[in-house]
């Protein structure tokens, strides 16, 4: 009874330390997150353990190693196999809820605490664990150390497999290959089938008049040679009922392998999409900041465009799989998922979203997006479009922080068209930023050579730049729309202060080139002080 | 000064209506006609009296209506693309000479336009999703943008012809300093002696300014009236 009570105190002591599940949760993850930035390197070394120790293992089969790389492969890496090993049927699962969940039965139902079914419990996960095929893989990885016995050097290969570990893209391999069990067990049952008759039969001819079939064994190997259509022809049949037989089994033979390239095939393009997802979805996740657009549509199209000119980044989201393929051809990060749904966003961490634009044809399907965000994150920023003047109070009512209409925008610039064609061709290249011409933000640096001085005194003819006007931020506004007060052409005695923004016109070097100026005033007065 | 033109359009959708409005605003002469009786009810509550009922297959129909009224322009602003694009034709087939202006949602359609015969196409996307890169990733610019362009309607641009014998014929923009002394700001101009190409002034060339060339400004309407008057353009 006293054991038991110790166990329970313990498994509670367990439970409650924050520093032994901070532990688990380090180690968990350098072993099994794949979006744990230092597994990389977790995973790198391995690679070079097991490549380095498979070198040696093949190098010592001819010549005598040193001796320091005999003992670098008998003990260090032996040693990291088996840390490796113990840790990760640690990580695999908690004994100590185990225990905690036996112990809250026990009360609940008021019987007694039994020692032996938790162990039981236990037992039966971490043998769950042992027996699972990578952990046997990991077990026999180990066992190549022990030279004594040279047959176990065959588990090299095991060393070699451990490689499947640390390369995400094998591990696909057999997952696709895994999804076709089925069809896969049925081909070899059926290849299996074949050898059986075919083998057989060739047996009962041959036997006597064949020199090289002298038992099943010798039938069943020449059976599977023919059958793969391999053919080495170190036995080949002699009577004419061989021959019959291997004419049938070659027939057999071709159609087997092609019903196994077609499974194969099969899989692959089935699983591609998913594959290609999860490595998209990887991808975004190492970005830092991006963007996600909802709905590849024209208006979508021309923004990714735009972004990728500025080197912005984004992944776009569609659930139209011809539409998200047109996306990758182009070049960008695009995955096949219904925005509306749950599962669209489940991966994705909001934390480095730095906006979501809804752009869909359909007022009701960018309401349903921006209620779905909403769910998963209350402070990201949302843009919808909206088509119907009467969507905009439903998809602010739905979360949307900004609501933008083509509508408007179109209807203005068509009907300054036919009275100023060329002002407006010049105000959409300002927009596009066609022929380098645009319009840029210049903050204004605590102690730059901007901060304190008036318009006039800030020769912009010198800059090859014109001021349109100055952005001034009023952090007291109520609502996000009314943040900026913009004022138009302002006048020569204008006081510019730190934190405004200028906005100003000009080309692309003229406009790097006042930026990279205010910064290097900034800094230089910053030093003096 | 600024020329009143006859206009029928084609189409009271979502784009329509928002063009109508526009052109309406700016004191053209908007004539709707619609296949669709409710787009035309819409339309009429609007404001809008000229209003046709029109089957855009019927070629003696819209023979008729050009005929009779004239028009200076045709603006195909029907949401859907490939009416206007066959709308583009058939008034190119009916009347060689007649402007056209169309909207379109994609380059594709814009192209067809163009080769259709369409003065001018405006792809309804561009400004837009350009605008949202703004409001992303430059909100101060956006702002600025928004502000110049639909919010502030004392803000307005213009481009002005230069008169001949004006105070501007013949003078170099640099020595101007329009903000300062008109409180307009000029952002390019078509310099004859160059082509017809407009150019920003922010490209650093010098123009000499002369009778002919056309400067776009910016700037408060008042401001804007003056300077037109102080060039002897204004009505």
């Amino acid at each position: 009874m006293r054991l038991e009570r110790y166990i329970i105190d313990f498994a509670f002591l367990l439970d409650n330390s924050l520093r032994y599940q901070r532990i688990k949760r380090f180690f968990k993850n350098l072993l099994e997150n794949d979006d744990y930035p230092y597994k990389k390197y977790f995973d790198y070394f391995m690679i070079f353990l097991i490549l380095s120790s498979v070198i040696i293992i093949i190098e010592e089969v001819k010549t005598p190693i040193a001796t320091w790389l005999y003992y670098y492969d008998v003990y260090f890496v032996t040693a990291v196999f088996i840390i490796e090993y113990l840790l990760r049927l640690w990580v695999y699962n908690d004994v100590h809820k185990i225990v905690i969940a036996e112990y809250e039965e026990s009360l609940f139902l008021e019987r007694s605490f039994e020692l032996k079914r938790v162990l039981k419990e236990i037992a039966k996960k971490k043998l769950e664990y042992i027996f699972s095929p990578l952990a046997i893989i990991d077990l026999f990885a180990i066992l190549p150390s022990y030279r004594e016995l040279r047959i176990l050097r065959i588990f090299v290969l095991f060393r070699v497999f451990k490689l499947l570990r640390y390369s995400q893209n094998i591990t696909h391999f057999l997952q696709v290959l895994a999804a076709k069990k089925l069809e896969l067990s049925t081909l070899l049952m059926l290849v299996a089938f074949t050898i059986l008759v075919s083998g057989i039969s060739i047996y009962v001819f041959e036997e006597r008049t064949n020199p090289n079939i002298s038992t099943l064994y010798d039938a069943f190997y020449w059976a599977l040679v023919t059958i793969s259509t391999v053919g080495y022809g170190d036995i080949s049949p002699t009577t004419h009922e061989g021959r019959a037989i291997t004419m049938i089994i070659i027939l057999v033979g071709v159609g087997l392998i092609s019903f196994a390239t077609s499974i194969i095939v099969s899989a692959f393009s089935e699983k591609l999409t998913e594959i290609r997802e999860n490595r998209i979805l990887h991808a975004a996740r190492k970005l830092e900041s991006y963007y996600i657009i909802c709905g590849y549509t024209n208006m979508a199209r021309l923004l990714a465009k735009r972004l990728k000119k500025e080197g912005v980044d984004f992944l776009i989201i569609d659930y139209d799989m011809g539409v998200v393929n047109k996306a990758l051809s182009e070049g960008y990060l695009a995955i096949c998922e219904d925005a509306t749904q749950k599962e669209a966003f489940k991966h994705i961490n909001f934390d480095n979203v730095k906006a979501v634009m809804a752009l869909t044809n359909s007022d009701m399907h960018n309401i349903y997006i921006c209620l779905n965000i909403r769910s998963f994150s209350k402070e990201c920023f949302i843009i919808s479009r909206a088509i119907d003047y009467n969507s905009h109070k439903k998809l602010k009512l739905a979360g949307a922080n900004y609501i933008i209409s083509p509508y408007v925008t179109a209807g203005f610039f068509a009907a300054k068209i036919i009275e100023e064609p060329i002002a407006i061709e010049a105000i959409n290249d300002i927009l596009v930023a066609r022929k380098n011409a645009l319009c840029e933000q210049v903050e204004v640096i605590r102690g730059s050579f901007l901060d304190g001085v008036t318009v006039k005194d800030i020769d912009f003819d010198k800059y090859k730049l014109i001021l349109l006007g100055i952005v001034r931020v009023d952090p007291n506004a109520p609502s996000e729309e009314f943040r900026h007060k913009f004022q138009f052409n302002p006048d020569e005695n204008e006081r510019i202060e730190a934190g405004d923004i200028l906005i100003v016109m000009g080309y692309t070097i003229s406009i790097a080139h006042f930026k990279s100026q205010v910064i290097e005033s900034s800094l230089r007065h910053g030093k003096k002080v | 000064m600024v020329k009143k033109y006859k206009i029928l359009q084609f189409g009271f959708g979502r784009y329509g209506e928002q063009i109508a409005k526009n052109l309406a605003l700016d004191g053209h002469e908007v004539y709707i006609a619609e296949s669709d009786k409710e787009a035309l009810k819409n339309a009429s509550k609007d404001g809008f009296e000229n209003l046709f009922v029109v089957d855009i297959e019927n070629d003696a129909q819209l023979t008729d209506l050009m005929l009779d009224y004239g028009f200076d322009y045709i603006f195909c602003a029907y949401d859907e693309e490939e009416k206007n694009i066959y709308l583009t034709i058939t008034f190119k087939a009916l009347f060689r000479s007649v402007k056209i202006i169309a909207i379109c949602e994609s380059k594709e359609t814009e192209r067809k336009l163009k080769l259709a015969g369409a003065q001018y196409v405006i792809d309804t996307m561009v400004a837009a999703a350009n605008r949202l890169y703004y409001i992303i990733e430059k909100p101060a610019v956006a702002e600025a943008i928004d502000k110049i362009l639909f919010k502030d309607k004392s803000i307005i641009f213009e481009e002005i012809e230069v008169p001949k014998g004006s105070f501007l014929d013949g003078v170099n923009l640099k020595d101007m300093a329009f903000a300062k002394n008109y409180k307009v700001i000029v952002i390019g101009l078509v310099d004859r002696e160059l082509g017809n190409k407009f150019i920003f002034v922010t490209r650093g060339i010098n123009h000499k300014i002369d009778a002919g060339d056309i400067l776009v400004v910016i700037g408060k309407k008042d401001d804007i009236y003056k300077f037109k008057k102080l060039l002897g353009v204004a009505a």
